[in-house]
């Protein structure tokens, strides 16, 4: 949910950026198909608070060259705000300025779940466990479990 | 040498066997107030409406404020209300059962509490086997836990039926953290938010997170990928 903000805050940026109409920034919006009003409100209207590149010029549809500091959109789960590079007219890197502090902990994009293949999980041997987590299993449902044969052992 | 006994409808096992006996109380109190099996408990006599709400013990009352506040952080992935309307406090109590034997715990040592599959540790390492969702039988992987890291929970669609949350969710979902309700909570909302949960928790919260799809793809944050490997170690 956090990148899809952010990167629906890129896609505004640009938009804004590209000296385009804050109508043109909305349509680039919708076909995201993920941001939030907030979001939109937030950078489509009031620009960028610290832009240190250069601006687009005219009605260019080319990506200037620079780094583009958005302002600061509010989501569901806070501010955030994003830094945009873009080099040879296209984005090289999308970096987050201001995450949110959602629970009590600043927002790590590094912390996002990635797929990893089986072979990569190194396959556990029950004998050389303290102990298993499961799906909570039922009285009856113990009795045929890792759990329960680990106790047994230790009985 | 390990103690173990049956409650909440499943089964606790405490090594090394720490026989205090308030720590099966923690467990039968809650049992009795917020079980929907039996039928003359506190949380039951809401569900029918022989007790009103408001009538209700600041246990209840905790309980379920705790409950809907997650219920706010997750988006109400994790909600203590039944699609039929009824308060179902189980996604929570366990969890709060495990943390209040855990303080009875703090002062005896190092110790692992296995709460149906739930685990809280404390002052030992250990390393946790994650169970195969598509059989029982065998173990996935294993975690390493330790430090602050002291808490595993897993859940699975089969736990609550694949009918309730649909098919838009996760088969089994592990948490570790650093507390057992935040881990159990989550747990529990992943599995029935799916992807979008999962990015939300893992961005929000300080978790480490493994997730199997329902076709067997697994998803994994960093931390889990590193506890994994820290568990691997150890046994070679």
């Amino acid at each position: 949910m956090v990148l899809s903000a952010l990167a629906s805050a890129g896609v505004l940026l640009l938009g804004w950026e590209l000296g385009a109409s804050a109508q043109s920034a909305q349509d680039t919006t919708a076909t995201t198909g993920s941001t939030s009003t907030d979001t939109g409100t937030a950078t489509s209207g009031s620009g960028s608070s610290g832009s240190t590149g250069s601006t687009a010029s005219g009605s260019s549809t080319a990506l200037t060259d620079g780094t583009f500091t958005g302002s600061t959109a509010n989501t569901q789960f806070g501010p955030v705000q994003v830094q945009v590079t873009i080099a040879s007219g296209k984005i090289t890197e999308v970096k987050a300025l201001q995450l949110t502090n959602y629970g009590g902990r600043s927002v790590q994009i590094s912390n996002y779940a990635a797929p990893i293949l089986r072979s990569e999980v190194l396959k556990a041997q029950s004998a050389k466990v303290s102990t298993v987590s499961g799906a909570t299993y039922t009285s009856d449902g113990y009795l045929s479990s890792l759990q329960s044969a680990l106790d047994k052992a230790k009985a | 040498m390990i103690y173990v006994f049956e409650t909440m409808g499943t089964v606790v096992s405490i090594e090394p066997p720490l026989r205090v006996p308030e720590i099966e109380a923690v467990f039968a109190e809650r049992n009795e107030r917020f079980s929907l099996y039996l039928p003359g408990s506190e949380l039951t006599q809401i569900a029918t409406g022989a007790l009103l709400l408001q009538d209700a013990s600041p246990q209840i009352l905790d309980a379920y404020a705790r409950a809907l506040e997650w219920r706010s952080l997750t988006a109400g992935a994790f909600t203590p209300h039944r699609p039929d309307g009824v308060i179902d406090l189980s996604g929570i109590v366990k969890g709060m059962a495990i943390e209040a034997a855990g303080l009875i715990l703090a002062d005896r040592g190092g110790w692992i509490l296995n709460a149906g599959g739930d685990v809280l540790t404390s002052g030992q390492a250990a390393t946790v086997g994650i169970a195969d969702p598509f059989d029982r039988t065998q173990l996935l992987t294993s975690v390493h836990l330790g430090g602050s890291r002291r808490a595993v929970a897993t859940s699975g669609s089969a736990e609550r039926g694949d009918h309730i949350w649909g098919g838009g969710g996760f088969a089994q979902v592990t948490v570790v953290a650093n507390d057992i309700v935040t881990a159990d909570v989550l747990a529990t909302a992943i599995v029935a938010g799916g992807v979008e949960t999962l990015n939300a928790s893992t961005s929000a919260w300080d978790i480490d997170v493994l997730a199997i799809d329902p076709t067997g793809n697994l998803f994994a944050t960093p931390g889990f990928t590193a506890s994994i490997a820290g568990a691997a170690a150890l046994a070679n």
